[in-house]
């Protein structure tokens, strides 16, 4: 199916239309991440919807926008946005491979702190891998490390 | 888009009318049903683009379009493997325009929050505001 040509129309709208027109894609990629020595290992899960948009192509707006906003977000005197019409009127981004779009996920909804450096310690402090290499119960779930063994 | 329709104003013939401005207002801008035991799945869900599994029954949902503030609206419930309903409690609660941190608690109904929190098989949330 052609994605309509969105450009200018409202983010919420388009992910409308993607919800009346794609099927979602439960992606089995996942990404574990430690952003804190003191908490245990994270594990982002991509939403079928949102992969979908992004398998399709036209939908999802470039992760930078989400950056901008992020630093908008972030001053002190923040109150509300200013610069939303980014996510509506910024060209969309084209259809993405499942992998190209764990890397935008990453970029959009993990620290900016882990990802710009993940590799820089003495062990990854992220790591994307399938479900079936976690644990399948989720016994000691808040004791959950990345392994050493992966440092190279 | 095709299709689209531009008015201020619904007009029933005996009932009244509404302004259009009460349906986009006050229409749920995202929802969530979320599995979250074993490796936390999503069933199904709108304007969600990731959940991040924090630890034991504690999520972060990430949204695709923005809040236009952090003064959003949410309701979180949830339901136990064992079929107990559950309130989810505002412990290690965070909030910004593009995601929210919940952990949940259990809560009988009759009894209060026993203070502790769990996985639950059954998470669902709705989010009401303005879009950025």
């Amino acid at each position: 199916m052609q994605t309509p040509s969105f450009k200018g129309t409202h983010l919420f709208d388009r992910l409308c239309w993607g919800k009346e027109n794609l099927e979602g894609v439960q992606s089995d990629y996942r990404v574990v991440y430690e952003d804190s020595v003191d908490e245990c290992a994270k594990i982002l899960v991509p939403d079928p919807n949102w992969m979908a948009c992004a398998l399709q192509g036209g939908i999802l707006p470039p992760v930078w926008v989400y950056h901008e906003l992020a630093k908008d977000e972030a001053q002190p005197d923040f109150k509300k946005h200013t610069r939303g019409y980014l996510l509506h009127q910024t060209e969309p981004v084209p259809a993405m491979t499942e992998e190209e779009a764990i890397e935008y996920l990453i970029m959009k909804d993990c620290p900016q702190s882990v990802w710009t450096n993940w590799d820089s310690g003495n062990k990854p402090k992220m790591v994307i891998c399938k479900k079936q290499q976690l644990p399948q119960t989720r016994e000691w779930r808040n004791s959950w490390r990345i392994s050493d063994e992966l440092a190279a | 888009m095709a299709g689209k329709i531009v008015a201020d104003t619904l007009e029933h013939s005996t009932a009244g009318s509404i302004a259009t401005n009460y349906v986009v207002d006050g229409t749920a801008k995202a929802w969530l049903n979320l599995n979250g035991t074993g490796t936390i799945a999503t069933r199904d869900s709108f304007n969600v683009s990731g959940v991040t599994d924090n630890g034991t029954g504690n999520y972060t949902t990430s949204f695709t379009t923005s809040f236009n503030n952090a003064n959003y609206s949410h309701t979180h419930t949830n339901i136990t493997s064992s079929g107990q309903f559950g309130l989810t409690t505002n412990t290690n609660f965070s909030q910004a325009t593009g995601s929210i941190q919940q952990r949940n608690g259990y809560w009988s109904g009759v009894s209060s929050d026993n203070g502790s929190s769990g996985d639950v098989t059954y998470f669902y949330i709705q989010e009401f505001g303005d879009l950025a």
